[in-house]
């Protein structure tokens, strides 16, 4: 009879349901689940011209959502079917839903319908409808059709919308309050849908979490729990309460440390480095303990140091434990190359001549690893000791176990009917490193030599106080311990070590000489006048009893008139190396005081019994005596001016006794400063930071590539209107210095121009033309390898450059820098004077010159390259005029013009840099159009955006503004042949104008060096990378 | 809560030719109802049953259309479907009527309706069939849209898509 085909017609009129394509996620999802037991239209396939055309289509209306009714009708219908069929004895087909879409497709389930129904029509031939459609109904076709109909519509009337509640849909007469609380409110024939509905949205819903009240929460032992369960992933400071209220907190290096304060206060911080005091804690660097014989020790420490550098591990007077010493490391036996990270030392001052040495090498914590694990290597340690075995004291052992309660009690989960009170006290606070496994060892020891090596990070807290007035706040917060007297022996007080150590005749001695010496230090102007490094021992009483009741600034106190002559003495030959020692350097001592720290509250509690409220507390035996360690911090030791800025003192303080001593510096009007302030301490004084200054080191190169990544976020987080087109700028690496791609660049320009020219290098008395000619010539050697980065491939001797280049590219992922920084102190020193001009205003330095200098030529100035390849030296530019260095600046040769123009104009600036022409916008342009034309057809489905994503992916590269990678060549990129660039560049408040410091490129120097006209010698042009303008800077390198 | 009312006529379409019921489209009803309507009451009465006039469900099979007309305007429409004497389709007209056979307010009321019609419509037939077979066919249509079956469908569909 009629052949059944169900299929929905298209939707024509827009204001129908056009709409629904537009929709969007949400709505549209809302929309389709609404509308998902809505009948849809039922017409005839419009196969009236034998195409098949229909099927398509109606497989895209099946994504719109609503394609159940679809198949609920023809569910409803096939049912039909089946039955027919059975009673015809057609041949089974397959099941409804395959029927259904083999009839959609190939018109199969048609072929059988029509067989079954008339018996003499075959399957193929009937294409055309009207000859298909019988004339007559029969009674069953009729019944078939409207039973599927009722079928469909049943199905829309029961089921109820998906957006509202059963109780909704009551009329409103029948509504009661609380109905949706309350399924019983409900007509009784509801309630199992409800009930069902109810089930279904608290499945929804999310978990209702466990978090407690804010005061459950803020009570002390679950505060404690809370702030235990947040320091295992980031190591938390003592300090970290104090500074997490006062400070913008950054996750760095596995610590959580202060950034820079949240109040205003850059100038503020400047003024404390230079008038008062500054105060940073610097707990977060890591000492690694070294014990042994001396000669062993030093022996097997020579190989990771180089006496090329200056003093080393076995300097005299470091030795004897009288002062600190700072070091550069490196990988053993590879001086030159790959330097592990700035290290500061102190040996422990001998008491016996034939004593165990005792070595603290203090280091920045993401160098430690690398450290350690070459420290090992070099004194062969190879056995871990376990944890417990090597420290007998109960103390530490016990506070192990403590903390292995604590994490199984973090582990467990909470519960309500727990006994947690009980619990609670038997918590601690985590003293010391919180992350570390239990049972990870943490020294080692060698077997052949006995040396044995641990890691005490976390175990001595270090505080460092810069200023002027550092030692009066010093003064002014501790008080030397005061002896035992014989007969408090009898009392068990809690400073069991310091009735020991005071029965030692000796040890008092040293201690009275330690306290005359510290008393001393009042008389002091500045911690600059006393040798750099000096070390100075003491013990100390709480300082917390002697807390002034109001916050003030210490001030020198010239009416306590000093002995001048021991001052004097003082100053000159620093502090004896008896004085130096300290019981800190003994494990068993630290661990004793850590734990018979009197806790706050007791002491709190002591302070409001007194008799007379607010007098001073004194606790006389029961006083616990803390060992620590003075240590002075030289100030700016290199350049003219200035010198002796921002010197100041750390102490060393053991763990345990963080606040007790932080809040008692900052009562003395101390100012609180961060990593930031850190930074621009050793900015003003000139000094290298790590791991900001120190690009070989694997530390520094994660440092830049972090830093990297932070400004390309950063860059990329702005609309691209309103960040600066660096391209345009001609800055090729924003973010990030090239020093590899520099460094070897400039060997292969020196070595150019050296085979054209070598009559050109004819040192400073040139003219002017032929000055103006070499620049010429070395912009043009320099853009050879412009044209082998850009050109690629092209002549012999560039692909081997290039092929140099990708080597060392290699090695830098691995970790290992290609090139070096020249560290070597004799180089610099010779170099310092070259760069100093020789005539003129500056002309006081040369009189510094020692007589064994060489004079600058071109010989001594290729010898000194040969001997340093592919290397940087770190330099100080001060910016002549206006102008404040930015990070990543470029350094660059001035030409001829430049210094005729500056002669000329006493207001010249420096030139400008023609804007350079971005060839990569319209690349990106273009990506992004033929990026839209791919999501057009694609809009309609979300899967087409996600197979789009890959693409987009690899045009992710290119980013408005920035040069892709390989780069085109960093020295001859811009009008000015670049030489270098900054690592640290601000406008510095000390000297007054800009200052930076950054690397320049060693042949690069030199050649610029010996082609400069003497009296101009020094002076760059600097550029930031967001400007066009070059500003002169002189250049200067101070060893 | 204010809202636009609408009236949702149920028709019938009956064609001379029941081979013609293929050409029983959406855009075919919707184009001779809209000429019905301007020609029985101008161009005012066919702008005002233009606003939300649609065809909001039909089914070729059984020839049910439900169209959707706003509350103010809907007796134009009403009055105007007698007046539909054949459908426009694929250039051929095919002669036909279509009587309204429900007025609603909602869908949802003629879609009630519809199935007690179609109801009602089957059982009628059940006495007047003529051979076993089709008396057999009709029982089985009758019990097929029974309101039990269904529910047990819906459900077994609803532990699906969870």
């Amino acid at each position: 009879m009629t052949e059944k085909k169900k299929k929905k017609t298209k939707i024509w009129y827009p204001h129908t349901s056009e709409n629904l394509f537009s929709m969007s996620g949400a709505k549209g999802k809302k929309y389709a689940k609404k509308m998902r037991n809505q009948p849809s239209s039922v017409t005839f396939p419009s196969t009236d011209f034998g195409q098949n055309s229909g099927g398509s289509s109606s497989q895209d209306r099946t994504q719109r959502g609503n394609g159940d009714p679809q198949y609920q009708w023809q569910g409803g219908v096939s049912g039909g079917f089946q039955q027919q069929r059975g009673h015809w004895s057609q041949p089974p087909g397959p099941s409804h839903q395959g029927q259904f879409r083999g009839g959609v497709r190939g018109q199969r389930g048609r072929g059988d319908w029509q067989g079954g129904q008339l018996g003499h029509r075959t399957h193929q031939g009937y294409q055309r409808h009207s000859q298909e459609l019988p004339k007559f109904i029969t009674a069953s076709y009729f019944a078939q059709a409207r039973a599927a109909e009722v079928n469909a519509m049943l199905k829309a009337v029961k089921n109820k919308n998906a957006n509202s509640q059963v109780f909704q849909a009551l009329p409103k007469h029948m509504r009661r309050r609380a109905m949706s609380h309350n399924i019983k409110r409900l007509p009784r024939r509801l309630q199992t849908i409800a009930k069902k509905e109810a089930d279904k949205t608290s499945q929804q819903k999310k978990e209702v979490s466990k978090t407690k009240s804010r005061k459950a929460r803020r009570r002390h032992g679950n505060l404690l729990l809370e702030f235990n369960r947040r320091q295992r992933k980031n190591l938390w400071l003592e300090t970290h309460i104090w500074h997490a209220k006062r400070f913008h907190m950054v996750k760095k290096w596995g610590y959580c440390l202060g950034d820079k304060p949240t109040a205003k206060c850059y100038r503020a911080c400047y003024r404390a480095m230079t008038k008062h005091c500054l105060l940073q804690d610097l707990s977060y660097q890591c000492c690694l303990e070294l014990r042994g014989a001396e000669d062993d020790l030093l022996k097997a420490l020579a190989r990771v140091t180089s006496t090329d550098m200056g003093a080393t591990f076995a300097a005299v007077a470091c030795l004897s434990g009288k002062r600190q010493g700072s070091l550069v490391l490196y990988r053993a036996d590879h001086y030159p190359q790959e330097p592990l990270g700035q290290v500061t030392f102190i040996w422990k001052p001998k008491k016996v001549p034939s004593e165990e040495r005792q070595l603290w090498i203090w280091t920045h914590p993401t160098s430690k690893q690398d450290l350690l694990s070459e420290l090992l290597s070099v004194c062969q340690c190879s056995e871990p000791i376990e944890p417990r075995a090597p420290i007998p004291g109960p103390a530490t052992s016990s506070w192990k176990v403590e903390q292995k309660a604590e994490a199984e009690l973090l582990g467990r989960k909470r519960k309500r009917n727990d006994k947690e009170g009980e619990e609670a006290v038997a918590l601690k606070k985590i003293i010391g490193d919180g992350t570390r496994p239990p049972n990870q060892p943490v020294s080692w020891r060698s077997e052949t030599t006995g040396i044995v090596i641990s890691d005490l990070t976390m175990e001595i807290l270090r505080y460092r106080l810069i200023g002027p007035l550092s030692h009066c706040v010093l003064a002014d917060a501790f008080k030397p311990a005061s002896d035992c007297k014989e007969s408090d022996d009898v009392t068990e007080g809690p400073c069991p070590w310091w009735l020991k150590h005071c029965k030692d005749a000796d040890n008092l001695s040293i201690h009275h000489r330690q306290k005359d010496t510290f008393q001393l230090l009042k008389g002091v102007g500045s911690p600059a006048e006393i040798p750099a490094g000096t070390v100075l021992g003491l013990t100390v009483d709480d300082p917390r009893l002697n807390l002034p009741n109001k916050r003030s600034q210490s001030m020198p106190d010239p009416s306590q008139l000093q002995d001048l002559q021991k001052i004097r003495q003082l100053t000159l030959s620093g502090v004896a190396a008896e004085c130096a020692w300290s019981s800190i350097w003994d494990q068993a001592v630290r661990d004793n005081v850590t734990e018979n720290k009197i806790p706050e509250k007791e002491l709190n509690h002591m302070k409001s019994e007194l008799l007379v409220p607010g007098s001073h507390l004194s606790l006389g035996p029961k006083d616990s005596r803390i060992p620590i360690l003075l240590v002075q911090q030289p100030g700016k030791q290199t350049g003219e001016e200035l010198s002796g800025w921002g010197s100041g003192w750390d102490v060393l303080v053991p763990k345990g006794w963080g606040m007790a001593f932080w809040i008692p510096f900052i009562y003395r009007g101390a100012r609180a400063g961060g990593l930031q302030e850190g930074l621009k301490h050793s900015q003003n004084k000139g000094a290298a930071h790590f791991p900001h200054d120190f690009p070989d080191c694997p530390a520094g190169m994660r440092f830049a590539k972090e830093q990297e990544n932070e400004l390309a976020d950063k860059f990329k987080r702005r609309p691209p209107a309103k960040r600066p087109n660096y391209i345009k700028h001609g800055s090729i690496a924003p973010f990030c210095c090239p020093w590899q791609q520099l460094a070897e660049e400039w060997e292969i320009i020196v070595k150019d121009s050296g085979e054209e020219q070598p009559a050109a290098l004819k040192g400073r008395e040139r003219p002017l033309s032929a000055v103006q000619g070499c620049e010429e010539d070395l912009l043009k050697s320099a853009e050879s390898p412009s044209k082998l980065r850009l050109g690629l491939q092209l002549e012999g001797i560039e692909v081997d450059a290039g092929v140099s280049v990708t080597e060392s590219k290699k090695a830098c992922a691995e970790g290992i820098a290609g090139f070096r920084v020249l560290r070597s102190r004799n180089v610099l020193r010779q170099l310092s004077v070259w760069c100093r001009p020789t005539s003129g205003k500056g002309q006081r330095g040369q009189r510094l010159v020692p007589s064994f200098q060489q004079e600058l030529t071109p010989e001594s100035a290729v010898s000194i390259s040969a001997a340093n390849p592919i290397s940087l030296v770190w330099a100080r530019l001060t910016l002549l005029k206006k102008g404040s260095p930015a990070l990543h600046a470029m350094i660059s040769i001035p030409t001829a013009e430049d210094f005729e123009q500056l002669s000329k104009d006493p207001v010249y600036c420096g030139p400008q840099e023609p804007k350079h022409r971005d060839h990569f916008k319209h690349k990106i342009k273009q990506i992004k159009k033929s990026k839209k034309k791919k999501k057009s057809p694609a809009e309609e489905t979300s899967e087409g955006s996600k197979t789009s994503s890959p693409d987009g992916g690899v045009c992710s590269d290119l980013t408005l503004g920035l040069w892709p990678e390989p780069l085109p060549s960093v020295t001859s990129h811009c009008s000015r042949v670049t030489i270098g660039f900054v690592t640290q560049g601000d406008f510095s408040l000390a000297v007054g104008c800009g200052e930076a410091l950054g690397f320049v490129s060693l042949t690069g120097l030199l050649h610029v060096l010996s082609r400069q006209p003497a009296d101009r010698r020094g002076l760059v042009l600097m550029r930031n990378a967001a400007s066009l303008q070059y500003r002169f800077a002189k250049l200067r390198i101070e060893v | 809560m204010v809202r636009f009312k609408s009236r949702y006529l149920l028709c019938e379409v009956c064609f001379a030719d029941p081979r013609s019921r293929q050409c029983l489209e959406e855009r075919a009803v919707f184009s001779a109802v809209r000429d019905a309507i301007a020609r029985a009451h101008g161009d005012y009465g066919a702008a005002c049953c233009a606003v939300s006039f649609t065809v909001k469900y039909l089914n070729a099979y059984t020839g049910i259309l439900l169209l959707r007309c706003r509350k103010e305007h809907y007796r134009l429409l009403w009055s105007a479907l007698p007046f539909i004497i054949h459908l426009e389709s694929r250039g051929q007209r095919q002669p036909c009527r279509i009587s309204s056979i429900h007025v609603g307010g909602t869908i949802r009321t003629c879609q009630r309706f519809l199935i007690r019609y179609n109801r009602q419509q089957l059982l009628r037939m059940l006495p007047g069939c003529q051979s076993e077979e089709e008396r057999e066919s009709v029982h089985r249509a009758v019990l097929s849209c029974s309101l039990k079956q269904l529910e047990e469908e819906g459900s077994s569909r609803d532990e699906d898509s969870d």
